[in-house]
């Protein structure tokens, strides 16, 4: 199941570009209900996916120990919002972290804040984690590499993925896409015109 | 008339625009070798303390630091080592995409090629700060030396961002 949703996510952000779509990032056509999860907010909740509906999420994986690629992500999805103006309400971003051994709730929390006070960091047991992965066609993997003082780097899938109101998987960011392409998109499952 | 105005708006404006390029955080040059356009990621400390972000998971955070080396010499120019006093270990980093999945390793040496450029930016090369001492916040700026082979040694300040 997870194979399959990776190699269609392939072949199909490879078929937006020529598709008539009005989105500009990677299109699920045709959407489908994302897959559910519950795990654990800073705040001691427990959030679950599919209870987020009536407004956009845009989900995203890391961890807090990344200084390169997920702060630039959730640096820029700070931007969208700001840029989303009233309708930044209606965005709710979480970040999932990829590293439980080190991502305790109180890091995760300081880690999402310097970007954004309303972005949600989730952890929770590392086999849930694990399926959450999984069922999302997400990669993470714990390198211990020679080199750096770091103890390990972890490899991990860079995508942002958009859910709409109605709680389907509409649309994948590739790492890169400018802040201008993902706030039209947003805005446009939002039911505004960009 | 308009020599006057166009005088009088160089005189008020271009002296704006020097303070602006100096509170900015000026590119630097020594010898072949400029810095541009240094900038650093905010990123919280995570409340470090005297820990190095080494060893067996020290409760640390990191960051990264982006600027763009020029070389105008004729010769081939090799960053060697990074040193900042914002973190306790400084490295070069690269991260590379491979289908979607960012893979970060470090790297020994940077070359700027005679005649050209490197641009670090973010999920590509940058500097690694690894166990900061000090959260890295908007409005702050960060001191980082970059040593050259030939060049030596040249210190540009970053601007957090």
């Amino acid at each position: 199941m997870s194979r399959w949703l990776a190699v269609s996510f392939v072949v199909w952000s490879v078929a937006v570009a020529s598709a008539e779509s009005p989105f500009r990032g990677g299109v699920l056509e045709p959407p489908r209900l994302a897959p559910d999860f519950t795990l654990r907010a800073p705040d001691g909740r427990e959030v679950r996916l599919s209870r987020l509906r009536g407004q956009v999420v845009a989900l995203t994986f890391g961890y807090t120990f990344c200084p390169d690629v997920c702060p630039t992500t959730l640096a820029e999805l700070a931007q969208v919002r700001a840029r989303l103006a009233g309708d930044a309400k209606r965005l709710r971003v979480l970040f999932v972290t990829v590293d439980p051994e080190r991502d305790s709730l109180e890091r995760v929390r300081a880690y999402t804040n310097a970007f954004d006070s309303t972005f949600v960091g989730l952890t929770g047991t590392p086999e849930r984690l694990a399926s959450v992965r999984r069922a999302w066609g997400v990669t993470a993997n714990k390198r211990v590499i020679s080199g750096t003082s770091a103890a390990y780097l972890v490899d991990h899938s860079a995508f942002v993925y958009v859910i709409d109101p109605a709680g389907r998987l509409r649309l994948m960011f590739p790492f890169g896409t400018s802040i201008e392409d993902m706030t039209h998109d947003i805005k446009l499952l939002l039911g505004r015109t960009p | 008339m308009k020599i006057l105005f166009a005088t009088s708006l160089a005189t008020v404006t271009l002296p704006l625009l020097a303070v602006l390029c100096a509170s900015i955080g000026a590119d630097v040059q020594q010898g072949a070798i400029a810095l541009e356009g240094a900038w650093a990621r905010r990123a919280p400390a995570m409340g470090a303390g005297g820990h190095g972000g080494t060893g067996h998971g020290a409760m640390t955070a990191n960051g990264a630091v982006y600027v763009t080396l020029r070389n105008d010499g004729p010769m081939a120019d090799t960053v060697v080592s990074a040193a900042s006093d914002a973190a306790h270990t400084v490295e070069l980093h690269e991260t590379r995409n491979e289908g979607g999945v960012m893979m970060m390793r470090p790297v020994a040496r940077l070359q700027v090629p005679a005649g050209g450029r490197l641009e670090m930016k973010p999920g590509g090369h940058h500097v690694m700060l690894l166990g900061l001492k000090h959260d890295l916040n908007p409005g702050e700026t960060v001191t980082v030396t970059l040593t050259f082979e030939k060049a030596g040694a040249l210190t540009v300040r970053a601007p957090v961002k």
